[in-house]
């Protein structure tokens, strides 16, 4: 088991899509409740970083979103109070407490998704199918931060050499104008080096062009996409075959308890928690392999030490 | 085998300016060839022409033979892959935002599968020693990675020459030379042939097997290295630019009122060399093999001859004029007194206000060296100077300055301290990352220490509002001097048509256009051939006689050693030397001119 990142690109991006599909669509208590907890923890070990303050705007779309539905949707039999003529209903609060936490499950998931989904990941599976396109993004990458650089270089030096001399609004659009212009010239003067650059290195011959990329597709890839995708298909079957279905007008009734809605949840659970468990399992190993060779090491200077004296 | 050669190759450009007339020239497979000549001269033309791809539009006559073949009759994929060529601005000629991709972009263009692309790749980068920065983007490496990467993704095109249009140019010297290092062992370990135009050519000489030197167009010399530095030695245009062990040779040889005894002999060989005549290659296709083999009974004689062993084999690196300067000191009718006016003919500062004090002291100086005996006047001397120094106005202040560019980052100047005074021409040294380019955006006031104060004018930096600071005070030439030019005319050209060294002394004129009295520098070699080099140093003079403080951050130890009246060596952050110029040079083993280099300890031995 090896943790989300070192799949294969595409093998990631189907993962990505298919679950975020589900968790969007199953409109299933059990299974909201199952991603909610899966995509915290995954959040937690692949996307931790000022994660705490992202919780703070989460809480307030749960609150916002779980709070809306009930404002505007007076369906449901069991009302709590009534508000101005409108009733507010149990059935109509539960439902906004579960988009609720649907939305913050999707929301969670692609802050997973973009913090793995590199520049060069997306390349990779992009730069498959639209060769050119791969090339392009792939020099637009480069070249933006590049400008950006660039670009505060020859304000610095426009600044040293007085050119906001006035420090009124129309001396700064007049400023920045001219260092638009510079950048403009700047570009296109340099544009052509790599231009060269790249025609010297065969660029446009008439020999189709390869894409290359460091990822490979090995059996593990392989073997997780088929995974991704029986099980997805199954559940997916079960939302078309109404197995999962869940019912919140005009009052909640929960799908019967049947094997295969068992199985789904089983299935969900497993496709859901598999980056958290896969990370941990990783982290452990490691743990376990690092303390070892300390044990090893500790235990050889002992033995050294023995037979010096 | 002969892999490379032209015949009476011309071009004229559309504007009807001839850039290159009959240049003939050959390059055999596995050799090193250098090109020399200055701004201006048609260097880049050529290289160009030689790579099909990037022919420039004009009008072109004379063939060019790859491998026998004529060049028009290469395939685009041979014309692709057989000759790769590195530009000399290292940041534009990279294509794709990450390492890896960039290695493998010229094998995409041609077509190679996957795998082999990746053993390719992966190839290259391991013997590159790119491992560690393979995944990361290409923004991130610094400008000597990066023109290795350049190298890199040329050379896992596997080709067979190798075209290097000033490559080493925007690098700092201890990179430059590592980077001709790698080049060298290219050349040497997997015979490629190898055609680099350059113009500090310190470094590529020594390594190189034969030289073309161009002056507007024409060949100046064409043939084995030290045949040709011996005429290009002579030549004013050329003898700027030559190793310091050379110029050394030849001052050495002059002073000595001796012709250069291999002069005479040489005669004939030179002749054979510097063809511009069409009809002899022809007749007799340059063979350097054969023409040492035809010269040998003449060249053997002279090494033998202990007469004329002095005059040997010119000395092309450091360690060759150690040792032709041991042997010359060893020979009966040598002269110590040589070895000072040798020394001190290379730092000339006439145009500074105490240059006959200057004058007077060197002399003292290699007195003492010659005699050991007035160590205590030249005390004195020092020591009156310093009590003069104290009584300058300080114009350019650092007090234990620590700055850092993130708040969790390193600090990149760390209690950093210097004072300036007026007039005074201040370098401050530093490898990379020394935090020199850090220092003096700092003294311009474009970026802000957290602690430490810099005082310009003896005023607070922060104190300075709006404008003021740049207001006919501070000014600031950067390294990037292109970031200077927002207008699209300098005397009625373009400023991206100038060449990089025209460019820096134009971009010094708009910055001095606001008359600053204290100018800073951020490396103004970067890119100067030695002529202009010779230009800018003049300026510089004029400016600090005229009162104008300068400080200068450089890499470029020959230049600052030239120039500054004192010296700075910035390390990790700090300042842990300051001293005289000439005595800051003199303590130092690594960190010093050629010159002290080739002369350290030499008055020792006699």
């Amino acid at each position: 088991m090896k943790p989300l990142e070192k799949y294969n690109p595409a093998v990631l991006f189907i993962y990505f899509l298919l679950l975020a599909s589900l968790v969007m669509f199953a409109a299933n208590p059990v299974m909201t409740m199952i991603a909610f907890v899966a995509m915290n923890s995954a959040a937690v070990v692949y996307a931790g970083n000022g994660l705490g303050r992202a919780y703070i705007f989460y809480a307030v779309i749960f609150v916002l979103t779980s709070l809306a539905n009930p404002v505007f949707s007076h369906n449901g039999v069991t009302v709590l109070l009534v508000v101005n003529d409108n009733p507010i209903t149990l059935e109509a609060v539960l439902y906004g407490v579960m988009t609720g936490f649907t939305i913050l499950s999707v929301l969670l998931l692609f802050r997973v998704f973009s913090t793995l989904m590199t520049s060069d990941r997306l390349l990779y599976i992009f730069g498959r199918a639209f060769p050119k396109l791969g090339l392009l993004l792939s020099m637009t990458l480069r070249f933006v931060p590049l400008f950006g650089r660039q670009r505060r270089k020859i304000e610095n030096t426009q600044k040293t050499l007085g050119l906001y001399k006035n420090e009124n609004a129309i001396d700064t659009i007049k400023g920045k104008l001219s260092i638009l212009s510079a950048m403009t010239t700047w570009g296109l003067e340099n544009g052509i080096v790599t231009a060269d650059s790249m025609s010297a290195r065969g660029y446009g011959i008439k020999r189709s062009r390869t894409s290359f990329s460091m990822y490979r597709f090995e059996r593990s890839d392989a073997f997780m996409l088929c995974a991704v995708l029986l099980s997805c298909g199954f559940i997916f079957l079960g939302i078309a075959i109404d197995k999962l279905k869940t019912d919140f007008y005009p009052r909640i009734e929960l799908s019967e308890v049947s094997a295969y809605a068992l199985i789904s949840y089983v299935l969900y659970a497993l496709i859901a928690f598999f980056p958290f468990v896969a990370k941990l399992a990783e982290r452990e190993a490691q743990k376990k392999l690092f303390k070892e060779s300390c044990d090893n090491s500790v235990n050889r200077e002992r033995i050294e030490k023995r037979d010096s004296v | 085998m002969e892999i490379l050669r032209t015949e009476n190759l011309n071009f004229i450009y559309p504007d009807g300016r001839q850039a290159l007339s009959d240049i003939s020239f050959s390059l055999e497979e596995g050799e090193m060839m250098c090109v020399c000549g200055p701004t201006g001269s048609g260097k880049s033309t050529l290289l160009r022409l030689l790579k099909r791809e990037l022919s420039p539009r004009g009008e072109k006559s004379g063939d060019i033979f790859i491998s026998g073949r004529k060049q028009e009759e290469l395939s685009d994929f041979e014309a692709a892959t057989r000759i790769g060529f590195v530009f000399q601005r290292p940041d534009m000629q990279i294509v794709t935002d990450k390492v890896w991709h960039e290695l493998a972009f010229g094998l995409e263009n041609i077509g190679i599968k996957q795998n082999e692309i990746r053993r390719r790749v992966c190839e290259i980068a391991g013997y590159f020693g790119m491992e560690s920065w393979f995944d990361r983007s290409t923004d991130s490496l610094s400008g000597g990675q990066k023109q290795l990467l350049n190298l890199a993704s040329v050379m896992v095109m596997q080709p067979d020459i190798l075209i290097l249009d000033e490559p080493v140019s925007q690098l700092d010297p201890i990179t430059a030379s590592d980077f001709i290092a790698t080049l060298t062992k290219l050349c040497r370990e997997f015979g490629i042939s190898i055609i680099a135009a350059e113009q500090r050519l310190g470094e590529l000489i020594p390594v190189s097997d034969r030289i073309l030197a161009i002056k507007d167009g024409k060949t100046v010399a064409f043939g084995e290295t030290r045949d040709c530095v011996r005429t290009l030695i002579k030549d004013e245009a050329f003898a700027v630019s030559m190793p310091a062990s050379v110029k050394l040779y030849e001052k050495i040889m002059s002073a000595s009122g001796k012709e250069n005894p291999k002069e005479t002999d040489n005669a004939s060989h030179e002749e054979k060399t510097i063809k511009t005549d069409s009809a002899t290659l022809k007749e007799e296709p340059i063979n350097t093999d054969r023409a040492t083999l035809a010269e040998e009974p003449v060249r053997t004689g002279i090494t033998h001859s202990k007469e004329d062993h002095k005059g040997g084999d010119i000395p092309l690196s450091v360690g060759e004029g150690r040792r032709f300067l041991k042997e010359y000191l060893k020979s009966p009718e040598s002269d110590p007194r040589i070895l000072s006016e040798v020394s001190g003919s290379e730092d000339t500062r006439t145009l500074h206000e105490d240059d006959k004090e200057n004058a007077a002291e060197k002399q003292a100086v290699s007195r003492v060296e010659a005699n050991k005996e007035n160590a205590a006047e030249k005390q004195a001397d020092r020591d009156k100077k310093d009590s003069r120094r104290k009584d300058i106005e300080t114009v350019l202040e650092f007090k234990e300055v620590y700055l850092k560019y993130e708040r969790n980052g390193r600090d990149i100047l760390r209690a950093c301290g210097f004072k300036v005074g007026k007039g005074e021409v201040f370098c401050i040294l530093g490898g990379n990352g020394a935090g020199k380019s850090t220092a003096i955006s700092a003294a311009a006031g474009l970026i802000k220490p957290y602690s430490g104060k810099i005082r310009v004018f003896g005023k607070n930096i922060g104190d300075y509002k709006g404008q003021e600071l740049y207001n006919e005070c501070v000014a600031m030439l950067p390294q990037d001097v292109q970031t200077v030019f927002i207008t699209d005319e300098i005397n009625g050209r373009h400023p991206y048509d100038l060449s990089g060294g025209e460019q820096q002394l134009a971009a010094l004129d708009i910055v001095l256009a606001s008359k600053p009295k204290l100018l800073l520098l951020d490396e103004p070699t970067k890119g100067l051939d030695a002529v202009l080099g010779e230009e800018l140093k003049k300026k510089l003079k004029k400016l600090a006689a005229d009162g104008v403080t300068i400080v200068i951050v450089s890499h470029d130890i020959e230049f600052s050693a030239s120039i500054a009246d004192r010296c700075a060596m910035l390390f990790n952050g700090e300042v842990v030397s300051v001293g005289e110029a000439r005595d800051f040079f003199k303590g130092n083993y690594f960190y010093t001119t050629a010159y002290n280099r080739i002369m350290r300890g030499m008055q020792a031995e006699k």
